[in-house]
């Protein structure tokens, strides 16, 4: 009853069981509390209080998941390190269910029950917009928003630790035109994000020489992309790129491989796909799939190969640490916060925002991130990434830290 | 009460037939009244939520349980009149409370006023499978429409819906919302109980058990049904308003078919055709909704779905038919005592 009409297909339900048993699991494996995890020791000091708000069932739990995994692993973390100003971390963990309506109860739980000192969640978009009042305006709080997004977010107290749109198609779109081809076919399914980015994205592309075929849009649960297909056939399209979602998305990626679209040379680009999403097609129908984004799993600086080692330790192999579900957001979101509650001194709203406003962590999935003072984003590196035998490799490393360019900078 | 009758006659008919929906309704008002002393401020807007989605839940209960009409779209009108408001404040700088709520009953009423010439007022009387499909229809297209439609956010809905005032009282979540939707409730409740035991109720009973035979007795039972159908667009469309002040924002999940059903199950799961049962069970769906998810983060909704399902299977008259015998829950018009209504 609370699925959105964008449901996935049936056949990932039993997928997504697991998934969610396997969290499960390693929630009980952790002993904590299912909701609420408490430091284990005994402290003298009152917790300090971190609100998640994640999508941990309906269609985008695939991306919440993961984003909770990391919240408990860094909150254990800090708390095993001697805590936050000499007190504990206490996580509250809701379940925003993808569905807004609902989400909005839960997150005013939150900022008016449990009196958290921070929320860090919302994935869509339409998350995002439903929860920010609760939290920011109406509830006085700080809000970190840790997904890839549209943009355009420019109010006080809220940040956003994801990537882009200039973060990702900046480096990306030349990428492309030089690696694959001039021809360029924006489809793009019918809501704010990806006529935002393809809007973007077509822009940069047209700047730099080349042609955009075509940029259409469908509803978001289309699967069938025949019609498509035909005129990025005909139209002897070099790129697609496309900002399409789940189920949409892997259906076109198989459309256009049995039209041989791959086989002739061309390429789909997708900023959405990393390793939790290239799962769903075949490896075949992958290979070559591009994508941009701030880490992959390939990423080969020591600190990342080691964040890895120590989420698939805690929480096995299902739900991977990535970047496009905002579950490497989630990680710079908690680290950014903790580094700016610990040069403020003190936990409360304001002096925290203005020490956010410019924090810095050295290490990072991808590496190093920093708030680009003034406008609540983060400068951060980004990576190229191409599917091959079902894994992303790295194809191209952005040239240091990559400036977010939004609110006004 | 039949003038010309002493007055003691109903108590003494309340006292033998031990009429239970009256001492419910006293109750849960003394309740609702007091409870705000001790809530902090997350309950109270919890409980507020519950009064406007009770709102909802009355008006599906009208639609199903006294006119027969099985709106699967009941959300429709909630969401058309949510982003009425919604636009009227954040267009036009509307935020006057009274004119905001007026045009979302307006709103509901107009809506239900179309859905009603598609659905019920076709060429042929139109079957129970009929209006349920056209109905969930109804609130699916408009969920798509608004989705793909950037002038009212698509996807994203309209955020940031500015606070409303009510005669000088910025409407803010706590005690001034809390009782502003606990006064809409009550008046709407009181209103529905006495339509549904008017003359009018009357005729919608008999249409509910048997439309062909009300037909033949001279009544032109689709227009009883029409108009029970735009009361409840009205009623729906005043609680989308509420529930747009309330909760600052709008978007296309308060539209479409996943709260048009929620809307049937809190008031499956209270129990049709008692309209108290509505508010109950939105109320309990609610609460069972959240502490299962404390507890079981990522299984709560399969608790709820169990639950639903075990009460719709054993009990389909509803929760309350616990404490509510089935001769109260089905009514008593005129003098006849069978409960062969």
């Amino acid at each position: 009853m609370y699925d959105d009409h964008s449901a996935r297909p049936v056949s990932l339900s039993r997928r997504l069981l697991l998934q969610r048993s396997a969290l499960l699991s390693g929630m009980a494996a952790l002993g904590a509390g299912s909701y609420v995890m408490m430091p284990s020791e005994s402290w003298a000091a009152e917790p300090i209080k971190v609100g998640f708000a994640l999508d941990l069932t309906g269609p985008i739990s695939v991306q919440g998941l993961p984003g909770a995994n990391v919240a408990k692993m860094l909150i254990e973390e800090i708390n095993a390190a001697g805590g936050l100003l000499g007190r504990p971390l206490q996580m509250f963990l809701e379940d925003t269910a993808t569905n807004e309506s609902l989400a909005v109860t839960r997150v005013r739980k939150l900022v008016q029950n449990d009196d958290v000192d921070v929320v860090i969640g919302g994935i869509t978009s339409s998350m995002r917009n439903a929860i920010k009042d609760t939290i920011v305006s109406r509830g006085k709080k700080l809000y970190i928003y840790p997904q890839l997004y549209e943009g355009k977010e420019c109010q006080p107290n809220l940040f956003c630790t994801g990537p882009t749109p200039a973060q990702q198609v900046d480096t990306f779109v030349p990428w492309l035109i030089k690696n694959t081809g001039k021809r360029f076919f924006f489809p793009g399914a019918d809501y704010i994000w990806p006529h935002t980015l393809n809007g973007y994205a077509r822009r940069v592309a047209e700047r730099n020489g080349a042609t955009t075929v075509g940029e259409e849009y469908s509803p978001t649960d289309q699967t069938d992309y025949g019609a498509l297909v035909n005129k990025i056939m005909s139209g002897n399209v070099d790129v697609v790129f496309s900002t399409l979602i789940p189920p949409g998305l892997p259906a076109l990626i198989r459309q256009l491989y049995e039209a041989g679209f791959m086989k002739r040379g061309g390429r789909v680009a997708s900023v959405l796909y990393d390793e939790s999403t290239l799962k769903i097609s075949s490896t075949a129908e992958v290979e070559g799939v591009a994508s941009c984004l701030d880490y992959f799993r390939a990423v080969d600086d020591p600190f990342s190969r080691k964040l890895h080692e120590r989420y698939v330790a805690m929480f096995g192999p299902k739900n991977p640490l990535s970047a496009a579900g905002g579950s490497t957001g989630v990680y710079r979101a908690v680290k950014l916060w903790e580094a700016a509650v610990r040069e403020a001194g003190s936990v409360a709203r304001d002096p925290v925002a203005k020490a956010l406003d410019h924090a810095k962590i050295a290490d990072g999935p991808g590496g190093p991130a920093e708030m680009v003072p003034g406008t609540r984003h983060v400068r951060m590196n980004m990576y190229i990434g191409v599917a091959k035998g079902g894994r992303y490799e790295v194809v191209e490393k952005s040239s240091g830290p990559v400036e977010p360019h939004e609110c006004g900078k | 009460m039949i003038p010309g009758r002493p007055m003691s006659l109903p108590m003494l008919r309340f006292a033998t037939d031990r009429a239970v929906i009256p001492l419910i309704e006293m109750g849960l008002l003394l309740v609702f009244a007091l409870l705000p002393f001790g809530l902090n401020s997350f309950w109270m807007a919890f409980a507020t939520r519950v009064f406007i989605l009770g709102l909802l839940a009355l008006s599906f209960d009208l639609a199903w349980g006294y006119a027969g009409i099985l709106s699967f779209g009941q959300a429709l009108f909630f969401g058309v009149s949510g982003y009425a408001v919604a636009l009227l404040a954040t267009r036009l700088g509307i935020t006057n409370a009274a004119v905001l709520l007026a045009a979302a009953a307006a709103t509901g009423l107009l809506t239900g006023v179309v859905m009603a010439a598609i659905v019920l007022f076709g060429r042929k009387t139109p079957t129970q499978v009929f209006v349920a499909l056209g109905t969930l229809t109804g609130s699916y297209v408009i969920d798509r429409v608004v989705r793909g439609w950037a002038l009212v956010g698509g996807q994203n809905g309209i955020p940031s819906v500015p606070v409303a005032t009510l005669a000088g009282v910025a409407l803010e979540e706590g005690p001034a919302f809390y009782y502003a939707a606990l006064v809409l409730l009550a008046l709407v409740y009181l209103g529905l109980r006495a339509l549904v035991r008017s003359q009018f109720g009357l005729v919608l009973a008999g249409i509910r058990q048997n439309e062909a035979r009300v037909g033949f007795l001279g009544y032109g039972a689709q227009n009883y049904k029409g108009l029970a159908f735009c009361v409840a667009g009205a009623v729906a469309g005043l609680a989308g308003g509420l529930y747009v002040l309330h909760e600052g924002f709008v978007g296309p999940g308060q539209i479409g078919p996943v709260l048009s059903t929620q809307v049937v199950l809190y008031a499956m799961f209270g129990g049709v055709g008692t309209l108290i049962g509505a508010v109950l069970g939105t109320g309990l769906i609610e609460l069972v909704g959240h502490f299962a998810s404390q507890y079981w983060e990522i299984g709560w909704p399969v608790v709820l779905g169990l639950l639903l399902l075990a009460v719709i299977t054993w009990r389909p008259a509803g929760l309350i038919s616990f404490i509510v015998p089935e001769r109260e829950r089905k009514g008593r018009y005129g003098a006849r005592k069978d409960g062969l209504s």
